[in-house]
């Protein structure tokens, strides 16, 4: 069956299965326990233009089918991530999405700019929604003009292929879609985390050293679905979709709610091999529910695809 | 090298009120080092870290001693033999073996004592003299593996901080009292953080002091950055470092104790 997946500027993924960003480190770390080269791609930990020292611990805590997390956007900065990850990324075969952060327009421009000049970048995704850190990151996201802005800039600053990650933390998500898509966005992909907060009953206190988190994890499926059924249905341009995926049938419902491909995360920290396993199930999957191709599903519960006898009368 | 692993529970023990070992048949994590850990999957979304108590080699075994402090220790905890672990490990750096020509003491706190045992089972006789162990707990019901340190060989030292047993207070006072006896002496501690930063402390300027912390941990491999705690990286600069994948063990120097 094919799986590979087109998308636009001559972004090709063997497959739909990413690994999402922050939970698959910066390329080297899972190469023990993963075929990186057997994975559509890798979205890789942000990396800003300079070093970033990261929230104070404790910077995770379960919850009930979820996991809330605040690392803060901790990396050793552009330099050393071309220095001494991304070489070995671009040699196993993977397409090697680079997530980008800045505290300004201007920091993400530069970043853009310094890795449109380093071989073995498939592309961008431009983190506009992380909740963890105080000054940029959510609060573009959270804004069409400012959105407009950074997707802007970057544009400007590289020709590869972007895409830039919606904030779920926004009453409607389509509407800075739309804005980034005006600003040259060439995908979405959707969505980060959700703000949460949890309570150490024993220290009295937010459990997470940075008090609020970002949360992840199988409890957030139902709300990444429909930020991914709202958005297809307002812009042109591809969702590469997440949140609480765990299985080939969560991949599948994705799909169909309009993502060309998905990003797996939180279930890795359990099961680093379930991702491999989710790209061999995948045929079966699809073929279980009538697709004979990735492409076949894509948006196949879209009210545009649906044209049902029910969807006549309404 | 790092498995991915199916193991079984063949021995499981209730050592003191709250805590289980567990001895698994595995001969991959039988070529941990103490110190190192392993990370067991659970019921929540996260594997668990826990060190190793006991390592045989020659059996192939190892086993883990765990404190019950939420759901996923509960459900461990709850685990029979013949129950399979989904087991990712050895993971970490462990301790180093003391210099043989020295005199060693080890630490430990509560549910940090296992790991210590381990390091007393694998080097305990290779050295000059045999270790000292200082152990403490909040009660004596909670002291793990007294007898086990003593038919070793060790000179055990007990403090308590109700006084049920042994001196009333914290560890600080007969490691004070070794350190003055043993100016050349190497410390092993493991803990809770205020023990170890008063460990850290009262060993300012001795080399050979090695400190294995505890922190809540994402991936368990070095990805997620999730375990840190403040030290210094190999750049000499004030930073983050990772429990997982940096530690568990770490040199005291390489850390900071606010």
């Amino acid at each position: 069956m094919k799986l590979s997946v087109n998308l636009p500027r001559g972004l090709v993924l063997k497959n739909p299965i990413v690994a999402a960003s922050g939970t698959f480190g910066f390329g080297p770390e899972y190469k023990d326990l993963v075929n990186i080269g057997d994975l559509g791609g890798v979205s890789v930990k942000g990396v800003s233009p300079e070093p970033w020292p990261g929230n104070p611990p404790p910077r995770v805590w379960e919850t009930t089918g979820g996991l809330l997390n605040s690392i803060g956007l901790q990396n050793h900065g552009v330099e050393a991530f071309c220095a001494h990850d991304l070489p070995f990324l671009r040699d196993t075969g993977t397409a090697v999405i680079v997530n980008i952060i800045g505290h300004t327009v201007e920091e993400y421009q530069r970043v853009a700019e310094r890795l449109a000049k380093e071989p073995g970048v498939s592309a961008l995704e431009v983190n506009i929604s992380c909740p963890n850190i105080k000054q940029g990151g959510m609060s573009f996201g959270h804004d069409p003009d400012q959105a407009y802005l950074v997707t802007q800039a970057v544009r400007k600053g590289s020709d590869l292929p972007m895409m830039v990650k919606l904030s779920p933390n926004v009453p409607s998500p389509a509407v800075i879609a739309e804005a980034v898509q005006s600003a040259g966005a060439d995908m979405i992909s959707a969505i980060n985390t959700l703000v949460g907060l949890a309570i150490d009953k024993e220290r009295r206190r937010p459990a997470l050293g940075g008090t609020t988190g970002g949360l992840s994890g199988p409890a957030i499926k139902p709300i990444a679905l429909r930020v991914v059924y709202e958005v297809a249905q307002r812009v042109k341009i591809p969702i590469i979709g997440m949140g609480g995926i765990t299985t080939a049938s969560d991949v599948v419902e994705f799909l169909m709610a309009g993502a060309h491909a998905v990003m797996v995360g939180t279930v890795t920290f359990q099961y680093p091999r379930r991702m491999q396993e989710i790209v061999a199930q995948l045929p079966d999957e699809l073929l279980r529910w009538g697709f004979s191709s990735v492409q076949e599903a894509v948006g196949a519960a879209l009210p545009s695809k649906r044209g049902g006898l029910f969807d006549a009368l309404t | 090298m790092i498995h991915l692993l199916r193991v079984p529970i063949i021995r499981r023990e209730e050592p003191a009120p709250g805590h289980v070992e567990l001895w698994l048949q595995s001969p991959e994590l039988a070529t941990s080092t103490p110190g190192q850990f392993a990370d067991v999957v659970t019921e929540g979304m996260l594997r668990r870290p826990i060190s190793f108590s006991r390592i045989d080699r020659a059996n192939h075994q190892v086993a883990m001693l765990l404190q019950v402090v939420g759901d996923g220790t509960r459900w461990l905890a709850a685990q029979r033999p013949g129950t399979m672990l989904d087991v990712m490990g050895p993971l970490g750096n462990g301790f180093l073996p003391p210099a043989p020509a020295r005199d060693w003491c080890l630490v430990g706190g509560g549910v940090g004592i296992p790991p210590l045992y381990a390091a007393v089972q694998a080097w305990g006789t290779h050295t000059a003299s045999r270790p000292t162990v200082i152990l403490g707990a909040r009660d004596q019901q909670l002291l793990l593996l007294v007898d086990e340190f003593q038919a070793l060989g060790c000179v055990v030292e007990i403090t308590t901080d109700n006084g049920t047993r042994g001196r009333r207070g914290t560890v600080e006072a007969p490691l004070c009292d070794w350190l003055d006896s043993h100016p050349d002496g190497q410390v092993y501690a493991c803990g809770p953080t205020p023990m170890l930063a008063s460990v850290a402390r009262l060993t300012q300027g001795r080399t050979g002091i090695f400190l294995a912390l505890e922190q809540r941990m994402g991936c368990g491999i070095g990805a997620c950055l999730a375990c840190v705690i403040p030290g210094y990286g190999v750049s000499g600069q004030a930073g983050y470092l990772r429990v997982c994948t940096d530690g568990p063990v770490f040199r005291s120097e390489e850390l900071i104790f606010e």
